[in-house]
């Protein structure tokens, strides 16, 4: 569904990808995980056509990325910073969408967590008025409203508190049950443990691992995600 | 496409800085034939406000719309609108926020009470200095990251077209006064879109004691009528310039 060919991005001197190859397949549940500053929001941006990179091929769904917008159809995204116009109330923001995309024809929106997170309660309120939390609840709902065949969620769980985080949770796994693809970066690996089913591991705009989590727990004999990831790190580093 | 026009209009004119500028205008438009009997007076009024005013205010606000607007940017960008139509929207929404502003404060009472080829005149050079320094203003925050530094170098330039670049020209002239300089002034005046303004107004008043010497030379060297089309022309080239170097920045930007 994406696929990522010999990817690189330098902001200044600073390298934050280097050619990364990725393939992302339907039905792949993908924990994107590395250091602070390893580049897993940068590769995500990439893929969303925020950040343009300096060299490399990103396809998704078989097109090429740059050649037409219409990709972005198929993408949700939920951005780790949740930031929207001020002044625009909720519902405002999400009839702005609809008249944007209006004239795309098949779609069934999903209003699933729209309806679970309670949205309608501060639909009338100012989007600069919402705590954090808040603001990511409308930014998780409005990543899946138009169910798009990819979801990409960067972070997604650490504003939320924990209630909404197993709704979304939830609504991550009904997806992948779906046959969607879903990639979701965070620290908390507890987290991912429920969600995922493979590991993009990144450090210094590289890729360190790139395993299906089934393979990396019978590498390591671990059950627990944290667990593999630390001794993977600690088995590599003493090969070194 | 139209919705991003239309939504960024809709948005400028929530905001309290735009009431107050179209106010500002429509008091000074509407004030100045009620108080001045003399409509020619009016004009060269209006013609201060058109060059001071009025590209200060339109690449002041501009640029601190455009980083206010930087969430809104954003949301667009993840959605299947290209990048070109999204700085297209922005550019024209925002443009036609202080058009309307000034048709309605400056252009409207200009028409009424005094339809003439100047007050023409005077409205197509208010609107295109309100476009090209839309556009200088943009250009400069589209290519930096930060809002103060962008707000010194709009205000910059703003000064350098405003005042700076006429006491160039003027210190010019005193220095070379033993020189044929006249073609050379000349030329150099089409650098500046508020002089090229100043000289298609007062050109068709009494005053040409304003047009000062480059206004003069220019007067002499084309006549009226086609100075004025060759102004135009020049001031068409000032407000697509700026766009072709926006939209070029913007599609290649990180954001």
């Amino acid at each position: 569904m994406i696929s990522v060919s010999k990817l690189s991005k330098q902001y200044g001197n600073q390298v934050v990808l280097k050619d990364v190859d990725l393939e992302f397949a339907k039905g792949q549940s993908v924990a994107l995980i590395g250091p602070n500053g390893s580049g897993k929001t940068t590769l995500i941006k990439s893929i969303l056509g925020l950040v343009v990179p300096d060299e490399g091929k990103i396809e998704v769904q078989g097109a090429n990325i740059r050649t037409s917008p219409n990709y972005r159809r198929d993408i949700g995204y939920m951005p780790q910073l949740s930031r929207f116009p001020e002044q625009m109330q909720v519902r405002q923001l999400f009839s702005l969408i609809d008249d944007l995309r209006k004239g795309e024809d098949g779609i069934e929106k999903d209003l699933s967590l729209y309806e679970d997170f309670q949205i309608d309660r501060i639909a009338r309120k100012a989007l600069g008025a919402l705590s954090g939390g808040m603001k990511q609840q409308v930014s998780a709902a409005l990543a899946f409203y138009y169910n798009p065949e990819i979801i990409i969620l960067d972070e997604p769980t650490a504003g939320l508190d924990p209630v909404s985080n197993e709704i979304l949770k939830a609504k991550i796994n009904r997806q992948i049950s779906l046959g969607r693809l879903v990639v979701v970066t965070s620290h908390i690996l507890s987290d991912l443990d429920e969600i995922c089913n493979h590991v993009v591991y990144l450090m210094e705009g590289k890729i360190y691992m790139n395993a299906s989590i089934d393979q990396i727990a019978s590498e390591t004999g671990e059950q627990k995600l944290n667990k593999m990831i630390v001794k993977l790190i600690e088995n590599k580093n003493s090969d070194e | 496409m139209n919705k991003i026009i239309s939504n960024i209009t809709l948005d400028l004119f929530q905001s309290k800085a735009i009431l107050i500028y179209g106010i500002l205008l429509a008091v000074l438009g509407w004030g100045l034939f009620v108080l001045e009997s003399q409509p020619e007076k009016v004009i060269l009024a209006i013609l201060q406000i058109n060059l001071v005013v009025l590209p200060l205010i339109t690449s002041v606000f501009a640029t601190i719309y455009f980083y206010k607007s930087s969430e809104f940017i954003q949301l667009l960008l993840i959605q299947p609108i290209k990048r070109s139509r999204i700085i297209w929207g922005f550019f024209s929404g925002l443009n036609l926020g202080f058009i309307a502003c000034y048709l309605l404060g400056i252009g409207l009472p200009l028409l009424i009470f005094y339809p003439t080829l100047a007050s023409g005149l005077l409205i197509v050079s208010g609107l295109f200095l309100s476009v090209i320094f839309t556009g200088l203003a943009l250009l400069v925050s589209t290519h930096q990251q930060d809002k103060s530094r962008s707000m010194g170098i709009v205000l910059l330039i703003w000064a350098f077209f405003s005042f700076i670049f006429d006491g160039i020209q003027l210190w010019v002239i005193y220095q070379f006064a033993e020189y044929p300089i006249e073609e050379g002034i000349l030329a150099s005046t089409f650098l500046n879109p508020v002089s090229i303004s100043r000289i298609i107004v007062v050109m068709q008043t009494e005053a040409s004691a304003l047009l000062g010497l480059s206004g003069a030379v220019f007067k002499d060297f084309f006549g009226s009528m086609v100075g004025a089309i060759i102004s135009i022309a020049t001031l068409v080239v000032w407000t697509v310039l700026p766009y072709i170097f926006i939209r070029k920045r913007f599609l290649s930007r990180d954001f």
